[in-house]
């Protein structure tokens, strides 16, 4: 009689398998080849029409929580979400402060008052005009969010004066303002007014802004699609950093969100990515050695090791100085990246490009190696041979790595140091308690201005902990300063304090690798990746 | 029967209420704050404190449980905040995937293990059978993102028959879809071949020694169907069996093939809500795994009847 019932088990099988494919994500309108044939040709047409078209493909690592730049600081958030949206102002290669959306901006005598004249005939990507409401809405919703504003722009108001003027009202000058509006981590990014306003605490809901690409489509897990804005204004001077001509030379840009490294590594080789975001030190030679390859080393931030300045041994400045005597920094950081393409040895917080900032005060005390002074200096702390916990994770390599060295290096002076292993999330959670470590590794990526170092300032409350007067009152000096110039001075003073009360030592910069096709020209890092300019052969 | 369906349902529910007050405090005394990931290393204390005020996680752990337990009776899963939309809805939006992988990979291994199985049953103790054996072994050694980076590299990255990763809904097109799928659930549909073979060997084996299957051998009955139609029938309890337990481990093992492949499926959900110590999506996940779980069971239990008149005439007295 029943064979047939087995066949009905694999009728329901294949039943059930019809209605998965049916269940999963809507089918989506745009067909899964992504630049339609339309596209191509309205592209053809207008005045980029030698290089245009095509799709970049770009496998990152990790999925945004948001795109709305405005509410959070994540790197995710940042590298996609500057396709879409601009700023009053940017950086330009040696991270200047130059106008994007402002046409120009001037400052009042005593300093209180900046005034934006803003660029007109400016298209938002629903096809409205960006106005000085649109301006303000924005910037007071940044102004909210920004961790960067509490202090400098405290108290500061937006105010419209015509459609195109608009003006920000301080209660204490400062000349650090620009670059918070210039800064790319938590962008001061400009949305129409009613976008703005109707935007809860997590962020925009409408991606909208006036940007080269805009907003298209986000598949959860999969990938975030965008196009090319065709009403977009570009300015006409060079492209520098993040700043000048912007141009839109493929119809489609496809982030893929693939958080497994070799999967990202797999789909560039394959042709299935043109870019891939995020290439591990050790597999740099895989993608080296396949033809129509190659990587982009760009730097990226520096390394460094915290110290509990709360309790425990590294509460007496000596022992941290007898940290720094012990440390081989070169050690450190081949221990941590491998090979010498991927770091530098650098005294400072800001990199030699960076003009307005970088000096190289406090050098003398960067790397000493003197194993002698270090033991000497650990004697004068009576130090008695307690536990020394290193608290590291895993999940990133390069900070185990260098864990791993600097135990070492504290046991040749006598320092009971002891690895704690966790996974990234609970090492997050253990450092907020200052009685279960001693010592961390992170990584920090370089900034705009001295602030955004939250392991400077007292009142930050950063794990470690850091508590100097002399550190605190330059941070308000370098805020209240008149002129760059003297910022930078008195940044370097800030940077000789550094290597004296050692709230962290700075091992040294490291960079990131990306891996490209040879398709792919024109791609590059600036705080991360820049999908404008970049052309793909098809 | 409809009686037995409704019993067996119910029953469901005290297993459910189980799983999730073990799931929310296994979860919730794992070391790590959500806010603290959101914002990354460089967040103050300050930061990481205002966020978990907007996220509900400074309320004391009992009042969170209660509010997460009681919306449970009313459907509502909770709010995922990294997905920024209700836990049901991401779950929904990811269970594609992995029903089609589940269900190609289950498909895949029946198609190899079933046929394999009776082979080297029948040549009991000869090469073909040890060959088999050691193959099967083999297959169940390999851990499962091993065999998916081998197939990637060989049929992705050497060969370039199929994308390495990456995921079409059926919707985008039969051929769109299985390309995409075919590397995925071959990686695990292999391992689960050597579970399903072994056991429909030994209880193909156990059925050959049978006095009835002797005597449609003496009656001149054709080999083929003493196999199929008298053997396979009455070995197939236990194969069911492990074939419902199959598909639990498979969903297990759908969480590392879909990291590998990078499907958006529910192993990518729940891997980046631990990792982002998304608590209502893991919550979630794992109370609708366990239900689904359980529910596929059920389906097997049900299935006995379809399969063994027995079970059915036994049920009924």
């Amino acid at each position: 009689m029943k064979i047939k019932s087995m066949y009905l088990f694999m009728f329901v099988l294949a039943l059930a398998l019809v209605a998965a494919g049916c269940s999963g994500d809507s089918p989506s309108e745009d067909s899964s080849e992504p630049a339609s044939a339309e596209e191509s040709e309205s592209a053809g047409n207008g005045e980029e029409s030698a290089q245009s078209g095509g799709t970049l493909n770009i496998a990152y690592e990790a999925q945004p929580n948001t795109l709305d730049p405005t509410v959070t600081t994540a790197g995710a958030t940042k590298d996609m979400a500057r396709q879409i949206y601009e700023a009053l102002l940017t950086l330009n290669e040696n991270w200047e402060v130059t106008p994007q959306l402002a046409e120009s901006y001037e400052v009042s005598e005593n300093g209180k008052i900046y005034i934006f004249k803003l660029r007109q005939g400016i298209k938002f990507h629903n096809g409205d005009e960006m106005t000085a409401d649109d301006v303000v809405a924005s910037m007071e919703k940044w102004t909210d969010n920004s961790s960067l504003t509490q202090s400098i722009l405290n108290g500061a108001e937006w105010k419209k004066v015509d459609d195109y003027t608009v003006e920000l009202h301080l209660e204490k000058p400062s000349a650090l303002v620009p670059f918070s509006l210039a800064d790319q981590n938590q962008l001061a990014a400009i949305m129409p007014q009613e976008v703005a306003e109707s935007a809860g605490p997590i962020g925009a809901t409408e991606y909208i802004g006036t940007g080269p690409f805009k907003f298209v489509e986000w598949k959860q897990d999969q990938y975030i699609h965008f196009t090319r804005f065709e009403d977009y204004q570009p300015v006409s001077e060079p492209a520098s950093g993040l700043a000048g001509e912007k141009l839109a030379l493929v119809d489609d840009v496809y982030w893929h969100i693939v958080p497994d490294e070799s999967t990202r590594n797999a789909g560039l080789i394959s042709g299935q990515y043109d870019v891939v975001v995020g290439v591990s030190y050790d597999a740099i030679e895989q993608i080296e050695n396949t033809q129509g390859l190659s990587v982009d080393i760009y730097p990226y931030g520096f390394q460094m090791l915290v110290f509990n300045k709360k309790q425990g041994l590294f509460s007496d400045v000596k022992a941290r100085q007898a940290v720094n005597y012990a440390l081989d920094k070169e050690m450190v950081l081949r221990s941590s990246f491998g090979d010498e393409r991927f770091y530098t040895l650098e005294p400072s917080l800001f990199r030699p490009e960076q003009t307005d900032w970088y000096s190289d005060a406090g050098k003398e005390l960067y790397n000493p190696k003197d194993l002698d002074k270090a033991k000497q200096l650990l004697e004068e702390t009576g130090y008695n041979g307690e536990e020394i916990i290193i608290l590291t994770s895993r999940d990133y390599a390069y900070q185990y790595n260098a864990a791993v060295a600097t135990q070492q290096l504290l046991q040749e002076i006598g320092i009971n140091a002891k690895l704690d292993v966790y996974d990234w999330g609970t090492l997050l959670e253990l450092r907020s308690a200052p009685e279960v470590w001693d010592i961390f590794f992170t990584g920090w990526d370089t900034s705009v201005i001295p602030h955004q170092y939250g392991f400077l300032d007292s009142k930050a409350e950063w794990p470690g902990w850091t508590n100097s007067p002399k550190i605190d009152g330059l941070l308000s000096d370098i805020e209240s300063a008149e002129s760059q110039e003297e910022a930078k001075a008195l940044y370097a003073q800030l940077q000789q304090e550094l290597w004296e009360y050692l709230p962290i030592i700075n091992v040294g910069t490291y960079s990131k690798i990306n891996g490209i096709s040879e398709k792919v020209k024109g791609f590059r890092d600036f705080i991360g990746p820049v999908v404008w300019n970049v052309s793909v052969e098809e | 029967m409809r009686a037995y369906i409704l019993t067996r349902l119910l029953s469901l529910i005290p297993v459910l209420i189980i799983v999730a007050v073990i799931v929310f405090f296994l979860i919730h005394l794992t070391p790590g704050d959500p806010a603290a990931i959101m914002l990354g290393p460089q967040a103050t204390p300050e930061e990481v404190e205002r966020l978990r005020e907007q996220l509900g996680l400074n309320l004391p752990l009992h009042e969170q449980f209660f509010n997460w337990f009681f919306g449970l009776f009313r459907g509502d899963l909770g709010w995922s905040i990294s997905h920024n939309k209700p836990v049901l809805t991401a779950f929904i939006e990811h269970l594609g995937p992995t029903i089609s992988l589940s269900i190609l990979a289950q498909a895949i291994s029946m198609i190899l293990a079933i046929p394999l199985g009776i082979i080297a049953a029948k040549r009991r103790g000869t090469r073909v059978d040890q060959t088999f054996m050691v193959l099967v072994m083999l297959g169940m050694a390999i851990p499962s993102f091993l065999m998916g980076l081998l197939l990637m590299q060989l049929f992705g990255v050497k060969l370039q028959w199929f994308p390495v990763a990456g995921y079409e809904p059926l919707s985008a097109g039969l051929w769109d879809h299985l390309k995409f799928m075919i590397l995925p659930a071959t990686a695990l549909g292999i391992i689960q071949t050597a579970v399903i073979a072994r056991m429909t060997r030994s209880s193909m084996l156990d059925v050959f020694s049978a006095n009835y299957i002797k005597t449609a051998y003496a009656k001149g009955v054709k080999e083929s169907i003493v196999v199929y139609k008298h053997a396979l029938r009455n070995a197939a309890i236990p194969i069911l069996t492990v074939l419902g337990e199959a598909f639990g481990t498979l969903i297990a093992g759908a969480v590392v093939t879909e990291t590998v492949f990078n499907l958006p499926g529910i192993g990518q959900l729940v891997i980046n809500a631990i990792e982002k110590r998304d608590y209502a999506v893991i919550q979630g996940t794992i109370l609708l795994a366990a239900a689904s779980y359980l529910l596929v069971n059920l389906i097997v239990d049900l299935l006995y009847g379809v399969v063994d008149p027995r079970v059915r005439l036994s049920r009924k007295s």
